[in-house]
Parts: C-alpha cells; sequence; structure tokens
C-alpha cells in the first residue's frame, strides 16, 4: 500500500508539471496574441509543446528501458527511434523555421523546466516530501 | 583573422563542447542512478524520476547551446 501510494506519487510529479505546463502554455499563448504578436506567441506554443513531448518520450524511455524485471526491448527500441531522430528533427525544424525567432522559441523550451523548478521549490518550502517520508516511515512503524 | 571567421569557427566548437560537456553529465547521472536502482531496488520510482527530471534539465543546456548557435549565425553571415 506505502510503495503503491509512493510510486504514485513519483510519477505524478511528472504528470502534474506536465498538466501545468500545457495549461500555463494555453494561457501565454492567449495573452502573448495580443501583447506580442501571433507568430511570437506560436513560437513559445510549439517551443512549449515540443518540451512537452520531450519529457514524455524520455519518461516513457527511461521507465521502459531501466526496469529490473526484465526490459521490453521492442518498446524501448521503439520509443528511442521515435524521439531522437523524429523529435530532434522536430526541434531543428522549429529552430529553422523563418517567422520564429530564437527568444521565444527559448521561453517555450524552458516553460517545462521553470514549472518543474518551481514545484520542486514549492513541494520544498511547504515540506510536503517530508510529509509523505514521515507517512511512510509511521506506516513501516519505524517513526 | 577576422570577427566572422573567428566566430565562424568559435560557434561550432562551442555547440561541440556542450554537447560533449552534456554526455558526460547524462552518462554520470544515468551511471550513478543504476548504481542506486542496483543499491535500493525498493526506490526505483523515486530514483528514475529524480534521473527522468535531471536527463530533462540536462538537455535542455544542449538545447540552449544550439538556440545560441542560431542566433549567432545570423551575424556570421554564411
Amino acid at each position: 500500500m506505502t510503495k503503491r501510494t509512493l510510486t504514485t506519487f513519483n510519477f505524478d510529479f511528472i504528470t502534474r508539471t506536465l498538466r501545468t505546463t500545457g495549461v500555463l502554455l494555453l494561457i501565454v499563448f492567449v495573452v502573448g496574441i495580443y501583447y506580442f504578436g501571433f507568430y511570437d506567441s506560436l513560437a513559445v506554443l510549439s517551443a512549449g509543446i515540443w518540451s512537452m513531448v520531450n519529457l514524455i518520450f524520455l519518461a516513457a524511455l527511461v521507465r521502459t528501458a531501466l526496469k529490473p524485471d526484465g526490459v521490453d526491448k521492442l518498446a524501448a527500441a521503439g520509443l528511442a527511434l521515435i524521439k531522437f531522430p523524429l523529435l530532434y528533427a522536430a526541434g531543428y525544424f522549429l529552430l529553422t523555421v523563418e517567422f520564429f525567432r530564437p527568444i521565444p522559441l527559448l521561453i517555450g523550451f524552458s516553460m517545462v523546466l521553470v514549472v518543474m523548478v518551481l514545484k520542486a521549490a514549492a513541494r520544498a518550502f511547504l515540506k510536503l516530501d517530508e510529509n509523505v517520508i514521515n507517512h511512510e516511515s509511521s506506516s513501516r512503524g519505524l517513526a | 583573422m577576422d570577427y566572422q571567421t573567428s566566430l565562424g569557427f568559435a560557434a561550432p566548437l562551442a555547440v561541440a563542447f556542450a554537447a560533449i560537456g552534456s554526455a558526460m553529465g547524462l552518462g554520470k547521472a544515468v551511471g550513478s542512478a543504476m548504481e542506486a536502482m542496483g543499491r535500493q531496488p525498493e526506490a526505483i520510482a523515486k530514483i528514475q524520476t529524480g534521473m527522468i527530471i535531471g536527463a530533462a534539465f540536462i538537455e535542455a543546456l544542449t538545447l540552449y547551446a544550439l538556440l545560441a548557435f542560431f542566433l549567432v549565425m545570423g551575424k556570421i553571415g554564411a
């Protein structure tokens, strides 16, 4: 029970980060169209979505390839084949498209990381992880 | 050697160094994570999450280097 709670908690962090980033990107896109123009907002949105997809594939690849109970080689190879050539080709396309400026792209690429850092900082500030660890220890009879 | 030529030499070299640094960092991170997973199989989920986040940050650094290269490329005039 405790183990399941911890596992859910851990992978939940990435899922919640992705969800928050998606909402933030949509808000930035809508507001950005008014303040910075359509192409700059689209650049932020595209780079942010690329970053999110990259994180999804990275997480899936790590979970598939690094398992103690045997690796699903076909799934791992498929994920690697999609992530490395196709996703990076899409990233290169974003960088070389003429009407996307580099700075909005940079903002979009950083969006997931900013959300991740802020979420982790908030967890540390509110001491949410300590509560989980204490709960785990007490349920094992260690505390 | 004029400004544009030296920039033309330096920019790809800088991206290459950034890629080498990222590769070394990623290799070290994954290696340490594998070692930790072997030692503590019950903490695999936590270690994997930390590793994914670390790998995302390391990848982003390479991406920033590539972006900087594209910013500089406009000044090379290639």
